[in-house]
């Protein structure tokens, strides 16, 4: 037994309000000032100002309520209870994998902490493109400056491991600049299994941080609840429907809703598939066609490198230096641009993104503590042949999407593999083995690059993965351009604002998670004001 | 219902469907009340005999061993997988047990008892690189399964040389 604080524990154990699965049934209704879909990055922001601002507040999250001492550091048990669809979230031509949060904290609680702020060049796009003039930096900078202090978000003090530092190293010596990654921890043990929840609490994870002070303020929080459809009528939303899932996702039971919600306002932070669906699902209005569309992934291409020393990828921070060589020296609307940085690699991630089958795979797995998988988030969204997926329903409801990987993102992971290995190999790397199903080993930069040159690149023969996802709800101002206000507010339901990374019209061109804590902070605190005339802050 | 949904999963698989012909009305579903069929156990430990080929134990019971733990930690996965995901697997599974999926898919002609390792290999690597998108999904599916399934269990973790959770 841990002898380590438990804050979920310590929490129910004071008295904290949650229902659903373990936790006890689900009410047939609720009445609430204000109901918030998801607890993830958005929510939980969301949840903390407005507790703060005295409302009663509903949490609704889909997925279970788990603590550190749940988590083992142990991937199979991580994957199935705290991801969606157990890990193997993928798009409609199963072209990508998306690994996506699904617990109470959302994807901050399996997050590698990486944390940046919006890129400026995002928001001077923002501006120009979609009429967003109040997304400049100064205007956000007070709100980022909150988010980083509420939850320790500062520049990586500890060395990086090896897996980081080659990063580095190899950049270094093609005079690519490479930076320290901030993250968001406090007390970090350095263990390097943020993926499969932190252990230790010192991921500073809306688990550990915002949801635990809406609870402690009397929020209410529903877990293994899935909020289902809104009752849509005269411009605004009437309530919503929820219903108990198992950890599956599956209905518990095959008829009928559990749990009616009438609340004032509602948020939604389902995050950038569930929430465009829920609105779907929810036939919410949608006069020019804007929902479900353009949402991002940060495509991202990989290059696997043997290295002539041990890297021991699965030990330490997961990632603390990064670098925007590629996307700072090139046009944002011209060749697709990517941030550079690398991947903790433990077993079964190691296992499942490994290429090929049989000895040849078997020889890489016994190089495994020498791997190093470099991966390139490609920046989609800026560009006519970027114009990311679109979320669609199945005909249960369950939400799909639809990315077709087009010719222009596809070159740029020939573009993005090229980058890498040369790195890989300035690092010291002995082979490299690009992200590809007809990619072979090659041990010089020169052979690599007339191999990586050679392949073609198609759906499917290409491994793309992504842990981001973006838009869909995006922000305009005008409805002809997007689905939300720039204040958050739907443009067609006066009572509904939307609080997630479903909001940004384009992708980040960053590991997304400060951007939502940032814009959300200042959606949230107006909201807050409009609600209560009261002025709330999270420091 | 089954020809409709099977449809989706690839826009090039009408091609296959074409070929397993009348296959799919004779299919069995590989997934029976969340466990895998005998078929789709056969199928599962032998595309992880060819995909772990070099990895797995030599001797032949210790093999064994490794192939049914393996098979365990397969049906424990699928388990945990939304209902979608288990029907897809479930179509894919019962129409590679069926002579003519197993051709127009996986491209073997003796059937899995049959095969050896070699030909299965052999016909992975075809589907691989197929044009065919069914194909290449079919085979990334048993790859992905297969592998993450295997390295997720701790016995495997001393053939990769990792030492396992740090202690806290």
């Amino acid at each position: 037994m841990s002898s380590l604080p438990d804050p979920i524990q310590e929490g129910l154990a004071r008295g904290w309000k949650v229902l659903g699965g373990a936790h006890g049934a689900l009410p047939a209704s609720i009445t609430c000032d204000v109901a918030i879909i998801g607890s993830g990055a958005g929510a939980g922001i969301t949840a903390e100002l407005l507790t703060k601002a005295g409302l009663k507040v509903v949490i609704i999250e889909e997925g279970q309520l788990k603590s550190s001492k749940d988590f083992k550091q142990r991937e199979p048990e991580a994957y199935a209870s705290l991801y969606q669809e157990a890990a193997g979230r993928q798009t409609k031509d199963k072209g990508i994998t998306i690994l996506q949060g699904r617990s109470v904290g959302g994807t901050t609680t399996v997050n590698w902490t990486s944390s940046f702020r919006t890129p400026p060049a995002t928001l001077k796009y923002w501006q120009e493109k979609f009429g967003l003039t109040d997304y400049t930096p100064e205007a956000l900078a007070p709100y980022f400056k909150q988010a980083e202090e509420r939850l320790n978000i500062a520049p990586w003090q500890t060395d990086p491991n090896e897996n980081n530092e080659l990063l580095r190293r190899g950049a270094a010596k093609l005079g690519i600049k490479a930076e320290v990654i901030p993250r968001n921890v406090k007390g970090c043990y350095n263990l390097g299994s943020c993926g499969m929840g932190c252990p230790v609490n010192a991921k500073q994870s809306m688990l550990v941080t915002t949801i635990p002070f809406a609870l402690d303020g009397g929020a209410t929080l529903l877990v293994e609840t899935r909020a289902e459809k809104f009752d849509i009528s005269n411009g605004r939303v009437q309530g919503l429907s929820c219903i108990a899932v198992k950890p599956n996702a599956a209905p518990v039971n095959a008829n009928g809703v559990a749990t009616q919600i009438v609340a004032k306002h509602y948020v939604l932070a389902g995050g950038s598939i569930n929430s465009p669906a829920l609105l779907l699902r929810s036939k919410a209005p949608d006069p020019h066609k804007q929902l479900g569309t353009r949402t991002f992934l940060h495509p991202v291409a990989i290059t696997t490198a043997i290295m002539a020393n041990a890297v021991k990828a699965w030990d330490g921070a997961p990632q603390s230096i990064y670098s925007d060589h590629y996307l700072n020296t090139q046009a944002i609307d011209g060749p697709i641009g990517f941030k550079l940085e690398v991947a903790p690699l433990h077993p079964v991630f190691f296992g499942a993104n490994l290429p090929g089958f049989g000895e040849k795979q078997a020889q890489l797995f016994r190089q495994y503590p020498n791997a190093n998988v470099m991966l390139a988030l490609m920046r989609d969204g800026f560009h006519d042949q970027a114009v990311g997926g679109k979320v669609e329903l199945r005909s249960s409801g369950a939400p799909l999407l639809d990315y077709p990987l087009t010719d222009y993102v596809l070159e740029g992971a020939r573009r993005s593999m090229l980058a890498m290995a040369e790195i890989q190999f300035e690092a010291g790397a002995k082979t490299v083995y690009p992200g590809h199903e007809m990619g072979e080993g090659t041990t010089t930069w020169l052979e690599t690059k007339a191999a990586i040159n050679a392949l073609p690149m198609k759906p499917l023969l290409t491994k793309i993965g992504s842990a981001h996802v973006m838009g869909g709800c995006g922000l305009a101002a005008d409805d002809k351009r997007g689905v939300t206000r720039p204040d958050g507010v739907h443009w067609q339901l006066e009572n509904l604002s939307i609080h997630d990374g479903s909001l940004f019209p384009t992708s980040i061109g960053a590991n997304p998670q400060l951007s939502i804590y940032g814009n959300v902070n200042r959606l949230a605190q107006g909201l807050a004001q409009r609600l209560t005339n009261k002025a709330v802050s999270l420091v | 219902m089954q020809r409709r949904t099977l449809l989706k999963l690839g826009l090039a698989s009408a091609v296959v469907l074409a070929v397993a012909g009348g296959a799919v009305a004779l299919m069995q579903p590989g997934l029976q009340n969340g466990k895998l069929s005998e078929g789709a156990r056969l199928i599962f430990a032998r595309a992880g005999e060819t995909i772990l080929a070099g990895t797995l134990p030599t001797d032949e019971g210790p093999k064994q061993i490794a192939i049914n733990s393996l098979l365990d930690r397969i049906e424990a996965f699928i388990a945990g997988t939304p209902e979608h995901v288990q029907a897809e697997l479930s179509q894919l599974l019962g129409l590679l047990n069926t002579a003519a999926g197993r051709r127009g898919v996986v491209g073997l002609s003796p059937d899995w008892h049959e095969a050896s390792v070699g030909e299965i290999a052999t016909a992975f690597q075809t589907m691989r690189v197929s044009s065919v998108s069914l194909r290449v999904q079919a085979y990334q599916g048993l790859h992905d399964i297969v592998s993450a399934s295997y390295f997720s269990g701790q016995e495997s973790w001393a053939v990769l040389g990792y030492p396992g959770p740090r202690a806290i």
